[in-house]
């Protein structure tokens, strides 16, 4: 049966990693503090205290670049040097937390924002102090998960205001729910005024965004990583055990429990995730870091640490940090398909060769899936997902070229049975990573 | 002073002149539409063909920026790679 993994019989040596549950689990450190949520300011301040200003800006900037904190939205850019850029830049930047979590099987931003929202908004603070703005804009999509999300931040926001916490001024957004609208720049573009689709320049943002003010678009998870450095310090919040840091990790597919958010730290590997998540031993294989992320097989996968040195060994990066599961089975093409056929329905069509790009790459991969497509027709598939690398004006086209690599690099040995006109035993197995059902082609940009 | 050129996609309708124009620096994808191959301009020559494509497109997405980091790798929109700041030279489509 699907999403039920084999009943774990093997107890593994001590994990060399620290893999924790949800909100309120002991050993969590983002998430620690109660389960339900969302948080009271009250909690909030007995756990953590209050972040007394004067914060020491110049010491502050310094652990954040000494934590090696990277972005946990996907692009996985080093926060200190978008900080630093902003802070460079003329003007007082505009600060964005971007909590539209577009990712189909993501839910960690939407399990923070619900249970920490004093976590988030402490965070975001900071980072408007750190690069001298006054105004910070908490932006979520319009679903039901973001409206969630921004009803806990402005429960919080009333509560701070009423305890006379000096805060800069919140601004909360809710834009449209496209996949490409999470999109740092469309983000940005949107809450300049513009439409919620990938806005291009030849300038980083953080120098010049679409208002012409220097505009930091932080991840939610990402921005309550600075909140809690603030407040710990970075001992606290590495405890010494990892390159960069905690991290919030959705688990998705063949996994006892599909949208789970636990919290990665140490030097926990892909088992020691795994373990958590009902296996004892290597599934078949895992996608890594998003939906237009990486397939790593499973037997490296375990051995594979779940941080950006160890994934990238492995070709892969944490993304947004999914780990969904491939169950020994089903065949890793089709789902391949599945997800490639609803990514390209997702582009925001403004860019030629991600318009007219990514359908033939949905349509090879369904066709190799099938078993329709042979070794020629493989090679084209090949030279058309390598086509549209570096082509858009957001990263989305690569993204689904990168999945597509690597999982005919993974999926080799059933790549040459399909091609062969043999298609897996796997073919006729249900879907086990869930698309959006009838995903309809974004129109609504506003 | 060192320039590069870069195609704004979501502008880019493939009418392909900028190829015609900067051949050196600019091949054209499978559906026609332009894509930066040399986006240094070393030389004298090679800035004036730019410059041409660059007034040349019709859709204003042939953009010429000048690299203020030295660095010479050219900036995305989002946050991808290396900090560029870099500026952009003219209005597109008004460069001579």
């Amino acid at each position: 049966m699907i999403g039920s993994p084999p009943v774990p019989r093997v107890v593994p040596e001590a994990p060399t990693g620290r893999v924790v549950g949800g909100p309120g689990d002991p050993g969590t450190r983002l998430l620690s503090g109660p389960a339900a949520g969302p948080e009271p300011l009250a909690s909030h301040v007995a756990r953590l205290g209050l972040l007394a200003p004067p914060v020491r800006l110049a010491t502050l900037l310094d652990t954040v670049a000494a934590s090696g904190l990277r972005g946990r939205g996907g692009g996985g850019f080093p926060s200190a040097a978008k900080l630093e850029a902003a802070r460079r830049a003329m003007g007082a930047p505009l600060i964005i937390v971007n909590a539209a979590e577009s990712e189909p099987a993501s839910r960690k931003d939407h399990v923070l924002g619900t249970h920490r929202p004093h976590l988030l908004l402490d965070g975001a603070a900071t980072v408007a102090a750190l690069v001298g703005s006054s105004e910070v804009v908490v932006h979520a999509h319009r679903n039901e998960a973001g409206g969630a999300l921004l009803q806990a931040v402005d429960r919080a926001v009333e509560e701070r205001r009423a305890a006379g916490v000096a805060d800069p001024r919140w601004l909360l957004s809710a834009g449209p729910d496209a996949y490409v609208s999470g999109e740092a720049s469309a983000v940005a573009s949107f809450v300049s005024g513009g439409e919620a689709r990938p806005w291009f320049s030849g300038n980083r943002m953080a120098a010049r965004g679409p208002t012409g003010r220097p505009t930091v678009v932080t991840n939610a998870e990402t921005v309550a990583h600075i909140g809690y450095l603030a407040h710990v310090g970075l001992e606290g919040w590495w405890a010494a055990d990892s390159p960069d840091g905690p991290r919030l990790v959705t688990l998705a597919g063949a996994v006892a429990t599909p949208g789970a958010v636990v919290e990665v730290g140490g030097r926990a590997t892909l088992g020691d995730i795994l373990h958590r998540a009902g296996w004892s031993e290597p599934p078949a294989a895992v996608l890594v870091g998003g939906y237009a992320g990486t397939w790593i097989d499973g037997p490296t996968a375990w051995w594979t640490r779940f941080d950006h040195p160890g994934l990238e060994r492995v070709g892969a990066r944490p993304g947004c940090g999914l780990v969904a599961v491939l169950p020994h089975g089903a065949c890793g093409l089709a789902e391949t398909a599945r997800l490639a056929r609803y990514l390209a329905g997702q582009s925001a069509g403004q860019c030629g060769p991600c318009v007219l790009g990514l359908p033939g790459v949905a349509d090879g991969t369904e066709a190799l899936a099938a078993g329709h497509l042979r070794r020629r027709g493989l090679d084209r598939l090949g030279t058309l997902a390598a086509s549209v690398v570096g082509r858009g004006a957001c990263s989305h086209p690569d993204g689904v070229a990168h999945l597509v690599g690597s999982a005919l690099r993974v999926f080799a040995d059933d790549v040459a049975r399909h091609v062969a006109g043999a298609p897996c035993d796997g073919a006729g197995h249900p879907p086990v990573l869930a698309v959006p059902a009838d995903a309809p082609t974004p129109s609504v940009w506003r | 002073m060192s320039f590069v050129v870069r195609i704004d996609p979501t502008r880019c309708r493939g009418h392909a002149v900028c190829a015609l124009f900067h051949p050196d620096g600019i091949e054209l994808d499978r559906w026609g539409y332009g894509q930066v191959v040399e986006s240094g301009l070393d030389d004298r020559r090679a800035a004036r063909r730019a410059a041409r494509a660059v007034a040349a497109c019709p859709n204003g997405a042939l953009l010429m920026m000048e690299v203020v980091d030295g660095s010479g790798r050219a900036g995305g929109s989002s946050d991808r790679g290396p900090v560029e700041e870099g500026h952009m030279v003219g209005e597109p489509g008004h460069v001579r």
